[in-house]
C-alpha cells in the first residue's frame, strides 16, 4: 500500500517540477524576498524613526510580508490541488491508472502526500528566506521561526485538503475558485469576529468564532501572527487596546483548537477518499 | 506499429516467462473485493460472466440487464452503435463505474477485484496519458503500478515500445504525440504484464490503415497465445475479421449474442440460374421459401444454408437444369442493420 501511495506521490511531485510550477514559484519568491530585503534595509536604517519605533515597525512589516506569503501559499495550494483529480478525470488520464491494481484511496492519499511535500518545501523555503533576510538586514528574528513556518504550512495544507475534496466532485476551475473564495471569506469572517470582540457585538463575534471552526485557515494564520510578534510589540498593542487589528493577536491558538484542526484534516481527507471512491470514471 | 512493427511479437509471451508477478488467491485486509478462494486466479471460470448487469444514470438507462459470457481464449466482439452503452459495460467490468444492479465476474473474481486487475490490460476509448512524461516513462509508471519485478521493467518497456511502434519516440513527451501515437502507446500500456484478458475499447479509432492491420495481427497473436480479447467496437468489418463471437448492444440491451455464423444465421440468400423455369420448377422453388426473378436468375431469400444441396437435387429430380448456384452470405454489417431495424 505504501509503495503505491509513494508511486502516486512521486508522480505528483514530478509533475509539478516538469510543469515548471516549482521554478515559477522559486522565481517569484526570490523577487519578492529581494524587494522585501531592500524595504527592510531602508526601514531599519531610516533616520526618521527612533530605535523604539523601528523595533515596532520591523516586526509589523514582517507580519504584513508573511501575510502576503501566506496568501501565496494558500493560492498555490488551491491551484495545485484543484486540478489534481478533476483534470485527470476530465482528460481520461485516470482511466488507465484506475484500472490498475491500485485502490482509489491510494491514488488520493498519494496525490495529497505529493502536494503536501511540495507545499512544505515551499513554506519552509519562503519562511527561511524571508526571516533570514530580515534578520540579516535589520537584526530582527521572530521568537519562534519554526512555529511560524508550521502554521504557515498548516494553513496552506488545510486549503490544499479542501481543494482536493472539491476536486473529487467539481471541475478544476470550480474547485479552485471555491477554495480561494472560502479562504478569503474565512479571513474576512476572522476580521469581523475581531471587530465584534472589540465593540462587544455578539453576532459579529459569533461569525468569527464559527468560521474559525468551519474553515480554520484564519485560526492558523492567527497562530502564525502570534509567533511573529515580539513581546515588546504585544505589550504596546495591549496597552493601546487595539484588538480589532487583523494583523495582531494577543493569544495563540489553544490546544483544543489545534486538536480540532487535526480532526478537521482527518474528516476532510476521509471525506475526499469516500467521495473519490464513489466517483465514476 | 507501422514504424518498427512487430505485431508478430505476440506469438511469444510479452514479458517472457516468469516475469509476471505471482497472483495470490486472496489478499486479506483489502477494502475492495479480493480474488476468489479455491480456484487461484479463477482459471476454470469464463473470462467474463455477467448476469443482469444494469446501469442507470438518473432516469436514463445506459445498460439494461445485460447477461453474457466470454470464454477463455476467445476474441469477443462487443458491437453496437454510438451511445449503445458499450463503454459503460467495459467500465463496469473494470470497476471504474459502479453497476446499478446485477453482478459480473471477471477472470473468476467479482468486478472491481483489485488483484484481478493485475491480469487485465485495458486500452480505453479515451486514451490520454500524462503529457509531461515521455513514452518510456509512461510505460515505466505502469510497470510500477502493476508491481512488476523491477528487473523486468527495461525489457517490458522495450517490448511495449516495439509492439506499439514507438521505439524511436521513446524519449519524446506524450503531450507532443498525435492521437494515433497516443493510441499506440495505449496499446503498449494495455499489453504490459502479459495480461490474461485484454480489453480494447475502439482500439483503431485513431489508427491509419497500416495501424489497423497491425492491430488485427496483434489481436490474432493474442488469441494464438490463449489470451482473451474483449473488443469493443462499432467497426463491424474489424469485428468480422478477428472475432470468434460477438454480442450486439443497442440502447443498453443485448439484442443478439453468438458466433458469427450463429449471428449471421443459417439463413442466407442464394442466386440460382436455371435452364427453364416451368410450373413444376416454381412449385419446387416455393417449397424452399419465397423467391423472385432477377433477369435470368432466381433469388431465394432466407434459405437455410444446409438446404441448398437439397434445392439443387430437387430441381434436378423434377427434370430441371441447374446452370449456376451462388450462395450470398450476409455481411455482419447487413445483419447488424437488420437487427437494429427489427427493434
Amino acid at each position: 500500500m505504501t509503495f503505491r501511495i509513494l508511486t502516486i506521490a512521486s508522480l505528483t511531485i514530478r509533475e509539478a517540477a516538469r510543469r515548471r510550477l516549482v521554478a515559477a514559484l522559486a522565481a517569484i519568491t526570490v523577487v519578492m524576498v529581494g524587494l522585501s530585503a531592500w524595504g527592510f534595509e531602508r526601514l531599519s536604517h531610516s533616520h526618521s524613526l527612533t530605535s523604539g519605533e523601528s523595533n515596532l515597525a520591523v516586526p509589523q512589516a514582517l507580519i504584513l510580508f508573511m501575510f502576503m506569503f501566506s496568501f501565496v501559499v494558500a493560492l498555490s495550494a488551491s491551484a495545485m490541488a484543484s486540478p489534481a483529480v478533476a483534470s485527470e478525470v476530465e482528460s481520461g488520464v485516470l482511466l488507465t491508472v484506475g484500472a490498475r491494481p491500485i485502490r482509489r484511496s491510494e491514488i488520493l492519499v498519494g496525490k495529497w502526500l505529493g502536494l503536501a511535500v511540495l507545499l512544505a518545501g515551499y513554506a519552509i523555503a519562503v519562511s527561511a528566506l524571508e526571516m533570514g533576510v530580515v534578520d540579516a538586514v535589520s537584526g530582527y528574528l521572530p521568537p519562534s521561526p519554526v512555529l511560524i513556518t508550521v502554521f504557515l504550512f498548516s494553513e496552506g495544507l488545510l486549503l490544499l485538503t479542501l481543494a482536493l475534496l472539491l476536486s473529487t466532485r467539481l471541475s478544476s476551475l470550480a474547485a479552485g475558485v471555491i477554495g480561494i473564495a472560502l479562504f478569503g471569506a474565512a479571513w474576512l469572517a476572522g476580521v469581523v469576529g475581531s471587530l465584534g470582540s472589540t465593540f462587544n457585538i455578539n453576532a459579529m463575534r459569533t461569525i468569527g468564532s464559527v468560521s474559525r471552526y468551519v474553515l480554520p485557515t484564519d485560526g492558523l494564520w492567527h497562530g502564525a501572527i502570534y509567533h511573529l510578534e515580539p513581546t515588546s510589540m504585544m505589550a504596546e498593542r495591549l496597552s493601546e487596546g487595539r484588538n480589532a487589528d487583523p494583523f495582531f493577536v494577543h493569544t495563540g491558538p489553544s490546544w483544543y483548537y489545534l486538536l480540532w484542526v487535526s480532526a478537521w484534516f482527518v474528516i476532510v481527507l476521509v471525506g475526499s477518499v469516500i467521495s473519490f471512491e464513489r466517483r465514476e470514471l | 506499429m507501422s514504424q518498427t512493427s512487430s505485431a508478430d511479437h505476440f506469438a511469444r509471451p510479452f514479458n517472457g516467462p516468469g516475469t509476471g508477478p505471482p497472483v495470490p488467491s486472496s489478499v486479506p485486509g483489502g477494502s475492495e473485493a479480493e480474488s476468489s478462494q479455491g480456484d487461484p486466479g479463477g482459471r476454470g471460470s469464463p473470462a467474463i460472466h455477467a448476469l443482469g448487469l444494469h446501469k442507470r444514470y438518473g432516469k436514463t438507462v445506459a445498460v439494461a440487464s445485460l447477461s453474457m459470457s466470454v470464454g477463455r481464449g476467445e476474441v469477443f466482439g462487443f458491437l453496437g452503435p454510438n451511445g449503445a452503452g458499450k463503454t459503460t459495460v467495459v467500465k463496469m467490468l473494470l470497476g471504474l463505474v459502479r453497476p446499478s444492479g446485477g453482478e459480473a465476474m471477471v477472470l473468476g473474481a467479482p468486478i472491481g477485484d483489485r488483484e484481478t486487475r493485475r491480469r487485465i490490460g485495458y486500452l480505453p476509448e479515451l486514451f490520454r496519458f500524462q503529457p509531461w512524461l515521455n513514452a518510456a516513462e509512461v510505460l515505466a509508471l505502469h510497470c510500477r503500478l502493476l508491481e512488476l519485478p523491477k528487473r523486468s521493467w527495461d525489457q517490458a518497456v522495450a517490448d511495449s515500445l516495439r509492439v506499439s511502434g514507438l521505439t524511436d519516440r521513446s524519449g519524446d513527451k506524450v503531450g507532443g504525440f498525435s492521437k494515433g501515437m497516443q493510441q499506440r502507446l495505449g496499446l503498449g500500456v494495455a499489453l504490459l504484464g502479459d495480461p490474461e484478458l485484454v480489453v480494447l475499447d475502439e482500439p483503431t479509432s485513431a489508427l491509419d490503415p497500416v495501424g489497423r492491420h497491425d492491430m488485427r495481427q496483434i489481436i490474432r497473436g493474442l488469441r494464438t497465445r490463449g489470451k482473451t480479447v474483449f473488443l469493443n467496437t462499432h467497426l463491424l468489418a474489424e469485428a468480422e475479421q478477428v472475432c470468434d463471437r460477438v454480442a450486439v448492444l443497442d440502447k443498453g440491451v443485448a439484442i443478439a449474442t453468438g458466433t458469427l455464423a450463429e449471428l449471421l444465421g443459417q439463413h442466407g440468400r442464394v442466386r440460382v440460374k436455371l435452364g427453364t423455369v416451368d410450373g413444376s420448377c416454381t412449385k419446387i422453388l416455393s417449397k424452399f421459401g419465397a423467391w423472385q426473378r432477377d433477369g435470368d436468375w432466381i433469388i431465394l431469400e432466407r434459405i437455410e444454408n444446409d438446404s441448398i444441396p437439397d434445392l439443387v437435387a430437387a430441381i434436378i429430380g423434377g427434370g430441371g437444369r441447374v446452370e449456376a448456384v451462388i450462395p450470398e452470405h450476409q455481411s455482419l454489417e447487413d445483419r447488424f442493420l437488420e437487427l437494429l431495424d427489427e427493434r
